[in-house]
């Protein structure tokens, strides 16, 4: 028996330097994967002028007109600077639209308004410009689709995965060595759910060949420290947050096989408006008050934050395909849209999330519009509309004049943040180990504090490591905006990644007094069922924007070929040639 | 697409923010990491401060905290050490903090650690006895050294019995954290000034009739010295002479030397922030000037500066920075004076004790010494003395300061000499 308290001694010390490496291993194996695959120019049909020169057509969504801007540039008289975009839709049929252009866009000899269908061979007119559209034929279509990348193949996803496996099977160990003994179960349940959940994921994703698994393996990562936040503060919580996880990861699947097809996603966009307005009215109307903000519902037992719903709503509403993108009337309403939003939540007192709202719609716009004008428009009036909360709501008025002055006042105002700050600097670069922490007893450590949390019990070089994940995410968005199918994933993609990661600055700097405690969730861990399930829905916006040859479930294989293709077996030949290449 | 393309960089914007925010956070956490570690552990921080001795002053592990076992220890330490509620600014408790509580920046807080500082109780203890009740400050350090040996503050208090209603006052060490009007002390620096700017000084003859006009107004002397070289002025502590030198040399000059010798200066002990004394530069020809050259006027010294430049006249006009810690290494020496001025003023501070004070005021240990007696305008005097023992054996500086306690000589040169004797049987 006697060696048996040495051994434990062994295994805390162990682990704790164990598992920030098994982390950064993590990341970078991520990472590389995410951002090494180089994108080749892609080529999905032709320009052809009257010398028969030949204008390549490089994405779903082009747009065609005189600006250098424009991804088919037409230097020729009468053209617009945007004059017309051509769009292809996911069964490869093409649309041509009129962007409002001074002389009209012609197919064919006719005059179009929008959304005109464009066949092989057909004339099209821009001003002095006459073109004829080709589609890329089975040979260009096969040489495209082996050129295109497919993750995998370099770093294995299968590695990754059971090294973060190890991750947590480290981490359950120290909770076996620390929990109380009446909590180890629904502990090493909880943990043992994770590695179920995402090895199931796992293979579902193979089972649709689809080889991609890095944002689902970050988002996992970041699931895993929230998962241990929960352990270590509210134990008895665990079989909560695991039916939370696995009501996130369904939604993700579901949003994100949803988001397979863009004319469904456009038909519903409206709808989506509407329950995003239905959800903050019950919420103005009912909540009840938590802690200053009335953003709790109670149904059935079960509380639940319908503001962490919307952010997805306002999300998919809020991204557009390139036709919608250069209507101001469009633009107008969805400004009119987020301003109720960010409106009724300020009315519901929830001044953090309003604030998330804002960041986003500040992406939104920007992205929609590229105007510096509307943006500056947007922030002198959230300015002004934010000096008159801070007027009204004399609470958020304190934590303001709190901010930068915490260690003043301790015991009251500074209360949380310098409690956080404590623990944090206590946890030094590798923390005191999983449940050993005294910050989590503290009143929202596992939601406002958690970045103190995770510093002190798993040390700063983890705290950072998560931060860095939702950066990985981040960039990776922005990188795949280069080869987005649609405008409207693009947009969402990095709206998804831009309002999560404002969440996380907002939790994390808040607690740390770098800015105003705001009391928002870091993304993924921070404890709570509705923001848990929301982060895990952005996620499907991120994944939509993946590109990579079958790398992403949410980005339909190409049906064109199979379609107008007179040759089946090639067709066969090509497909298993993938199969080879995602293994 | 490539405008989308190009503006989905706007995300890239957020996460740079991120890693900027990160990076301040970081270098706080570098900078405050080990007083925000040990801020709340426990309510107090863990481990153990001894006195140079071994004494326990505090220490303290999860079941709690004690001080030193015995109470004129703990009323003696009380300012060196603090309380449990951080009450003393300066207190090792809150200074020390990140070294009690063994915190690093790469392990965080490890179990408590301890550490021994320079003081040395016994030494604490028979300066507050000697003090008898009276508020002031009483220090001495080594001055080869920079350690200091003794650090009182009064009024104190038991840290193991707080006060309800403690005397104003009481949590502020008056060694590092207040000044006073130095009164003649302050002659030692318009001394150094007058030393390096007046050639003649050594060859001049004074005149002192009990009083000298200056600008138009009085400035009033102790008495009538006649005739007297610097010296003897020094060891009459005449204001009619140190007076007329303020005025000769300037207000410039004067307020040069002030922050040169770390009157004025900011100074640090251990990191710690001690108060800056103050030099009002008097209009040049005024009779204000004059009196700021005796001490009086606006001029404010803390005790710490002035044992610090006593110190350096001791050590030939350089010393190591004082500390409550200890030198890892001997290095880094601040020269405050040269040598020669350093030698001078010592030699002279040494015929006051032969010729003015008597070598019975220090029971016959061969010290170097200027006391002050310094006005405070309600008819009270602060008595000051400081000075240093002239014996390798115990290089020792001191300063005392009693509030409103009458002359200086008379009232802190007793206490000076009490704690000299106490560190001469010791060591």
């Amino acid at each position: 028996m006697s060696d048996i308290p040495d051994l434990t001694q062994y295994i805390m010390t162990g682990t704790k330097y164990l598992l920030p490496i098994l982390a950064l291993w993590i990341l970078l194996r991520c990472i590389r994967s995410m951002l090494r695959e180089r994108y080749e120019p892609e080529t999905w049909a032709w320009l052809l002028d009257e010398d028969g020169a030949a204008l390549p057509v490089c994405h779903w969504e082009s747009i065609i007109g005189r600006a250098a801007s424009s991804d088919v540039v037409l230097d020729m008289p009468g053209v617009s600077k945007l004059h017309a975009s051509l769009q292809r839709d996911g069964d490869g049929d093409w649309t041509l639209s009129d962007l409002r252009s001074r002389e009209g866009t012609y197919v064919n000899g006719e005059e179009i308004d929008i959304l005109e269908p464009v066949e092989d061979g057909d004339t099209l007119e821009f001003g002095d410009a006459v073109l004829t559209f080709r589609e890329i034929d089975a040979d260009e279509r096969a040489a495209l689709e082996r050129r295109r990348n497919a993750p995998g193949r370099f770093i294995g996803p299968g590695i990754t995965l059971l090294i973060l496996s190890i991750f947590q099977a480290f981490l359950a160990l120290e909770f076996t060595i620390t929990a109380q003994q009446e909590y180890l179960f629904p502990i090493c349940l909880g943990f043992f759910a994770l590695m179920v959940m995402e090895w199931f994921c796992y293979l579902v994703t193979r089972s649709v060949r689809r080889t991609g698994f890095e944002p689902e393996t970050l988002a996992f990562f970041l699931t895993t420290l929230g998962t241990a936040v929960c352990a270590s503060g509210t134990p008895e919580d665990m079989f909560k947050q695991t039916i939370f996880i696995i009501l996130g990861v369904a939604l993700y699947f579901f949003l994100g096989a949803w988001l397979r097809s863009l004319e469904r996603v456009k038909a519903s966009r409206f709808l989506a408006a509407a329950a995003a307005l239905g959800l903050l009215a019950v919420n103005v109307v009912f909540s009840e008050a938590v802690f200053g903000a009335k953003n709790w519902l109670e149904i059935g037992g079960v509380s639940f934050q319908p503001s962490e719903l919307v952010k997805v709503l306002y999300i998919y509403t809020g991204a557009a395909t390139l036709d919608r993108l250069f209507a101001r009337r469009n633009l107008f309403v969805f400004i009119v849209f987020s301003a109720i939003c960010v409106i009724a939540l300020a009315l519901i007192g929830d001044f953090g999330t309003a604030v998330i709202f804002f960041a986003a719609f500040l992406v939104i716009s920007f992205m929609r519009s590229g105007s510096f004008a509307t943006i500056f428009l947007a922030v002198s009036g959230a300015a002004m509309a934010g000096f008159l909360v801070i007027s009204v709501k004399p609470y958020i008025a304190d934590r303001f004049s709190t901010w930068g002055h915490v260690w003043e006042d301790v015991w009251d105002t500074g209360y949380q943040q310098t409690h956080a700050m404590s623990a944090a600097a206590s946890g030094g670069l590798f923390g005191k180990g999983a449940g050993e922490g005294w910050l989590k007893d503290i009143f929202a450590a596992e939601t406002d504090m958690v970045f103190g949390v995770v510093c002190e019990e798993l040390g700063l070089i983890l705290a950072v490591l998560a931060m860095f994940a939702l950066i990985a995410l981040a960039l990776f968005a922005v990188r795949n905006a280069a080869q987005g199918r649609s405008t409207f994933y693009v947009i969402a993609g990095c709206a998804a990644v831009s309002l999560m990661m404002v969440q996380m600055g907002l939790n994390v700097f808040g607690s740390l007094d770098i800015l105003p405690f705001t009391g928002v969730t870091f993304p993924f861990v921070s404890k709570g069922g509705t923001s848990l399930v929301s982060c895990w829905m952005l996620l499907a916006f991120v994944k939509a924007t993946d590109t990579r040859r079958d790398a992403s479930f949410v980005v339909s294989r190409d049906k064109a070929p199979k379609r107008r293709y007179e040759d089946e077996d090639e067709y066969e030949d090509y497909e298993d040639g993938s199969e080879e290449a995602g293994a | 697409m490539k405008k989308v393309k190009r503006r989905a960089t706007a995300a890239l914007l957020i996460a740079a923010l991120l890693v900027v925010g990160l990076a301040v956070y970081l270098v706080r956490l570098a900078d405050n990491g080990g007083a925000w570690a040990s801020y709340f552990n426990g309510g107090t921080p863990g481990g153990t401060i001894l006195d140079r001795k071994g004494v326990v002053l505090y220490t303290s592990d999860e079941d709690g905290h004690s001080f030193a076992a015995d109470w004129t220890t703990r009323v003696a330490c009380y300012h060196l050490i603090g309380d449990a509620m951080g009450n003393v600014r300066t207190g090792a408790l809150r200074q020390f903090r990140d070294k009690l509580a063994g915190y690093s920046f790469i392990e965080g807080t490890t179990s408590g650690e301890t550490f021994s500082l320079t003081v040395d109780s016994a030494l604490n203890a028979a300066a507050y006895s000697a003090m008898a009740g009276r508020n002031g400050a009483c220090m001495l350090i080594d001055y080869t050294t920079g350690e200091i040996l003794c650090m009182v503050s009064t009024p104190s208090d038991d840290p193991a019995n707080p006060s309800s209603e403690p005397a104003d006052g009481t949590y502020l060490n008056k060694c590092l954290s207040a000044s006073f009007t130095p009164g003649s002390v302050f002659k030692l620096v318009t001394l150094a000034a007058a030393i390096e700017n007046i050639p003649d000084l050594f060859e001049r003859s004074f005149w002192c009739e009990g009083s000298a006009i200056v600008g138009g107004s009085t400035l009033t002397c102790t008495g009538a010295h006649g005739t007297q070289n610097i010296e003897q002025a020094l060891a009459n502590s005449c204001n009619c002479v140190f007076g007329q030198l303020a005025v000769e040399l300037g207000p410039e000059t004067m307020a040069e030397y002030a922050e040169a010798l770390g009157i004025t200066a900011e100074l640090q002990l251990d990191g710690m922030d001690v108060l800056s004394g103050s030099y009002v530069k008097g209009e040049a020809g005024s009779i204000g000037l004059a009196w700021s050259g005796a001490g009086q006027y606006e001029d404010l010294v803390c005790p710490y500066a002035l044992l610090r430049y006593v110190s350096a006249i001791a050590n030939g006009g350089e010393i190591y920075e004082p500390t409550l810690l200890g030198h890892d290494a001997l290095d880094g020496k601040t020269r405050l004076l040269s040598a020669d001025t350093a030698q001078r003023i010592a030699e002279m501070m040494n015929y006051n004790v032969q010729n003015a004070y008597g070598t019975w005021v220090f029971g016959g240990l061969n010290v170097s010494a200027k006391t002050g007696t310094a006005e405070v305008g309600d008819g009270t005097s602060h008595a000051w003395i400081t000075g240093f023992l002239n014996d390798p054996e115990h290089p020792y500086a001191f300063v005392v300061v009693l509030e409103h306690a009458g002359g200086g000589l008379a009232n802190a040169g007793p206490v000076a000499s009490a704690v000299l004797q106490a560190a001469v049987a010791a060591y």
